[in-house]
């Protein structure tokens, strides 16, 4: 990679920069035009005297005269602001494309780090280096040629017009360059050092910060915040010094300069005085010198301005890219190849060793060979090396000495579409990603897109506009809209297929059952699944029915769920979702956003459930106060009983207080109208039983529920209506069968919903789908919805669904348990032709395979 | 049935007479309604229990070693004991037809002794008064078997 900012930018960008230098040459005339066409006018135009002129062949009066010059005057200020505007944004343009290209080229080279350099680097510090330290480039690339050339060309045609008129003047107008060229750099490499610094600082900043958001735990149960607040605020503090450092120098140079800048005039009135006394020099030319050097004093700003900007941005530039360099990275053709070769017949190990890493993660001298269809054990405890040797068998770690071979071929001179299709490995440390259970499945097929998408219309036009800009900027064709899963890898033949061959994994993983429970938690997306779960939702909604009758008819659920009935008020549910019968399809709509969102309140103010509804609200609000006033504020009963937080409680006692008595009540205010009517919506009559709800009141929501129906119309793009004919894609699946709500005042109303569930989805053949629908379901920032257990159990679906020659898998289904024992078993017939090395910390469990191996301090043991 | 029958209803226990209308308000709200159907159990013996129940209406029959020994209704309160301290279910109880009951949990009883004294106060007067009523017929139970 470049080391200095120049060679990069001139490397990618000669060529747009001698544009940008053509162009701004070319607005030098039209520039120079426009400032002397003014004086044209007033000495010319209209101050003259000799009319009519004579111009391009016509004769013209004073008054034709002064509109053409005029009217030039406006053309030329439109092409020189065109100029400006275009050379604007294709210098804005040019920066941006140059920092996508550095930006990409620096995520590469994160891809082409070995595994043991992210033990040196942490995310915390390579992240704000790709996005926010490099940001400044952008601004400088399109400055980087043409302002030096354009201001230092203004500089050197004014120093020229003071020579002409007096070369002694002239002397005296650059006599004090020299200084100021040797002063400035010098304090301006402090600048550059401080700026390094900085840069450093702040990475170490927001490593910390990375740190402790990922410890978070450890820091609450060790009470270490008090530490982690100092070490930050240390930090912090170096920052501001580093900082107030460049400030003081900085602002120092620009005295310097500024100083420099106004010493001259001095000789010059000096100098030029004495000369002009002695009658060696015009008045006159003093006096244009002088003017002429007012004009020296913009450009040699920009030039310094210009100056410690390339200063900066350069040290930016060469403190990331240092960074990025490292002398083992990884050859980028091994990431770019496409090729994959079928890897067959034996893994060899010979004399393989990894030292240089740290205590207890090396390897010594192991030599061993592994047969298709011969499963080997490699045991070992933690510490013994096992897991570097798995990594190096898997081809993820290279070792220092030694060889991995398949077929005479090293790992070490295969590419990554070889490597990553034909090995699979989990290990230890894994990671699942964040989107869907889907997502994570299919991760192992996903190398190349597998299609190419047909664009139509303004869509092709993008299409290609972006393929131009990944063109120019050196970035990848991939269509990210593509299918990307190969099916064929996974031997299937569609989707549906696919889909099938991974539940059918799922089970034998023993993945079933985790799988069925997140199912039912899954909220359907009907766009992404059509084709997939078209057939699903109208058999959910016939299960609904089924499930609706049996717990009617059965007298030992009776009434263990309220339904939900356009016709009837739900006790068991809000007030919010009784009045507007409805879901938001908006996942920030919560009820305090309610009051506020500007469709809703209208409805509200319509129907006259404002006012109704604040009542409500107050009525609540007073039996809160009234229950909960001295109760004290350490007491979890509020948090647990009241639905008004200990915060909120005050600010409720003052509305309840503003609104007592039996005089003109004041104003509600339109806030607090929206506090009590989000407190109003949040009402469970079966729960709360404060007896604000009349049958009146009841009748009136169900009215209102049919107005807002009518109001919003049934198909729209804000709420999904509960009807019991129709699947809900804003409800999970559970949700969309119970179609109601467990009634809370029945003892274990949920669980026993959930039992006959269940059954009843059993019964209807609707488990398969319901597993299948759960592909759907968010597991949270990398996982966190899921335990560890079901992370681990999708890395292993997802290595087995890639049928890869090899299988590496160390930490996994290495228990002494039962169905660990047995998904050994399963595992061992499913890779019958397949090369598979099972890590095992267990010595026990080794010996369920016919061969075994034993590492003890990264040396293996004969037994 | 709103919150203020249920204080009514606690009014006429025993164990709570002694308290203000306000702390029962609060004790009502935080306890669950809880509505049983004919046949279903409350809580069976042996069991730990973990609250109080009040008859609101209905009838609960209540089995001890499967036999039946006593029906109670409307404003009864059966295992108070349970709230005060950690005993087992001394008895099974059944609804007998459709049952409202407002169940007293332990932990927020406590919660709510903890938060106010005067209540704790009353309620050691009213055990008080029982175990004083149970001596003076234990003394006067004592002669008579002898």
């Amino acid at each position: 990679m470049e080391k200095s900012l120049f060679q990069f930018i001139w490397k990618n960008s000669a060529r747009y920069q001698v544009a940008i230098l053509l162009v701004t040459i070319l607005s030098y005339p039209v520039s120079y035009i426009l400032l002397d066409l003014p004086k044209t006018i007033t000495n010319e135009a209209i101050q003259g005297s000799n009319f009519p002129v004579e111009l391009f062949g016509m004769q013209l009066g004073q008054i034709q005269y002064l509109a053409v010059l005029c009217i030039l005057f406006l053309v030329l200020v439109v092409v020189s602001n065109c100029i400006k505007l275009y050379l604007n944004v294709y210098k804005g343009r040019l920066g941006e494309r140059m920092l996508r290209q550095l930006r990409f080229e620096l995520f590469q080279r994160v891809l082409r780090f070995r595994l043991p350099h992210f033990k040196k680097v942490s995310s915390g510090e390579i992240i704000p280096m790709i996005t926010a330290e490099v940001e400044d480039v952008g601004g400088f690339v399109g400055e980087a040629f043409a302002l030096p050339a354009y201001q230092g060309g203004m500089l050197v045609v004014q120093v020229g017009f003071i020579f002409m008129q007096d070369p002694l003047l002239g002397l005296a107008a650059i006599s004090l360059y020299p200084v100021q060229g040797y002063i400035i750099p010098k304090l301006q490499q402090k600048v550059v050092r401080l700026s390094r610094q900085r840069v450093k600082n702040v990475r170490v900043i927001a490593d910390k910060v990375g740190e402790s958001i990922s410890g978070i735990s450890e820091i609450h149960s060790n009470d270490t915040s008090a530490w982690h607040s100092a070490d930050l605020s240390d930090r912090l503090y170096r920052n501001f010094r580093i900082r107030f450092d460049i400030y003081n120098r900085k602002y120092f140079i620009k005295f310097v300069n500024n100083f420099m800048n106004q010493l001259t005039p001095f000789f010059f009135y000096f100098i030029g005085g004495y000369l002009v006394i002695k009658g060696q020099l015009s008045i006159g030319a003093l006096i244009a010198v002088i003017a002429a050097y007012k004009d020296l004093a913009g450009p040699w700003k920009e030039l310094l301005a210009y100056y410690q900007m390339t200063a900066d941005v350069s040290v930016k530039y060469q403190t990331v890219v240092e960074n990025f360099d490292p002398p083992d990275l990884y050859d980028k053709q091994r990431l770019l190849d496409d090729e994959s070769l079928v890897l067959t017949g034996s893994l060899t190990l010979d004399k393989l060793g990894l030292s240089g890493v740290g205590t207890g993660q090396e390897v010594h001298n192991v030599s061993l060979n592994v047969e298709p269809g011969k499963p080997l054990a490699v045991s070992g405890v933690d510490g013994s090396g096992r897991a570097e040797l798995l990594q190096m068998a898997a081809g993820l770690l290279s070792p220092t000495s030694g060889s991995v071979t398949i077929n005479n071929t090293n790992f070490e001179s295969m590419p990554e579409a070889t490597l990553g299709r034909q090995i699979a490995y989990v290990g230890g440390h894994l990671h699942v990603w964040t989107g869907t259970i889907r997502d994570n499945l299919f991760y192992g097929l996903r190398h190349r897109p597998q299609e190419k998408v047909e664009y139509e219309g303004s869509d092709l036009r993008k299409r290609q506009r972006q393929l131009k800009e990944a063109a120019m900027t050196l970035n990848p064709y991939f269509d990210l809209k593509a299918r990307w899963e190969d099916y064929e890898l996974a031997d299937a033949g569609s989707m549906q297929q696919l889909e099938d061959k991974a539940l059918e994994l799922c089970k034998v993983a023993g993945f079933s059952r985790d799988l069925y429970l997140l199912g039912v938690e899954t909220v359907i997306n009907p766009n992404e699944t059509e084709e997939l779960n078209g057939g699903l939702m109208p058999k959910l909604v016939e299960a609904r029915k089924a499930l609706r009758e049996k717990i009617q008819n059965d007298t030992k659920l009776q009434n263990l769920v309220e339904f939900w009935d356009p016709e009837k008020f739900n006790m068991s549910a809000n007030l919010a979702q009784n009045l507007f019968f409805a879901s938001p399809k908006e996942h920030f709509m919560t009820i305090e956003h309610v009051p506020t969102d500007p469709q809703i309140s209208a409805f509200l103010k319509e129907t006259g459930f404002d006012v109704l509804l604040a009542d409500i609200g107050l009525k609540i609000a007073k039996t809160m106060v009234e229950l909960f006033a001295d109760v004290s504020a350490d007491s979890d009963l509020l948090n647990r009983y009241s639905f008004i937080s200990r915060e909120d409680l005050p600010e409720f006692a003052r509305i309840v207080n503003d609104q007592k008595g039996e005089q003109r009540r004041k104003r509600l205010k339109d806030v607090d109208r929206a506090r009590l009517i989000a407190l109003a919506l949040k009402l469970i009559p079966a729960k709360h039983r404060l007896g604000v709800l009349d049958d009146d009141m009841r009748e009136k929501i169900l009215a209102a529920r049919k107005q807002f129906m009518e109001t919003v119309g049934k198909d729209n793009e804000r709420f999904e209506f509960f009807d019991p004919d129709t699947y809900l894609t804003t409800l999970s699946i559970e949700d969309n069968l119970v179609f109601g709500h467990a009634r809370l005042d029945r003892r274990d109303a949920r669980q026993k919903i959930q039992q006959v569930l269940q059954e009843l989805v059993r019964e209807r053949d609707l488990i398969a789908p319901i597993r299948r629908a759960a592909f759907d379901y968010q597991v949270g920032i990398a996982g966190a919805k899921l335990s560890s257990h079901q992370r681990r159990l999708i890395c292993l679906v997802r290595a087995l669904l890639k049928n890869a020659h090899i299988y590496v898998l160390d930490e996994t289904a290495n228990s002494v348990s039962a169905t660990d024992k047995t998904l050994r078993e399963d595992l061992r017939k499913l890779m019958s032709d397949k090369i598979l090395m099972f890590g095992v910390s267990n010595e026990s469990v080794a010996e369920e395979f016919s061969t075994t191996l034993h590492l003890e301090n990264g040396r293996v043991i004969e037994r | 049935m709103t919150i203020d029958a249920e204080v009514q209803a606690l009014s006429r226990v025993p164990l709570f007479q002694g308290l203000e209308p306000s702390k029962l308000r609060l004790l009502a709200f935080i306890s669950d309604r809880m509505e049983f159907q004919d046949g279903e159990h409350l809580c069976h013996q042996g069991d730990d229990g973990d609250s109080a129940f009040v008859v609101l209406s209905g009838e609960v029959a209540v089995f001890v070693d499967e036999n039946e020994v006593a029906k109670v209704g409307q404003y009864a309160i059966i295992g108070e004991i349970a709230i005060l301290c950690d005993v087992p279910r001394t008895a099974t109880l059944q609804s007998v037809g459709t049952t409202h009951i407002l169940a007293i949990s332990k932990d927020d009883f406590l919660k709510l002794i903890a938060e106010f004294p005067k209540v704790s106060l009353e309620i050691m007067r009213v055990l008080a008064l029982r175990l004083e009523k149970t001596t003076r017929e234990l003394a006067q139970a004592r002669p008579a078997s002898t």
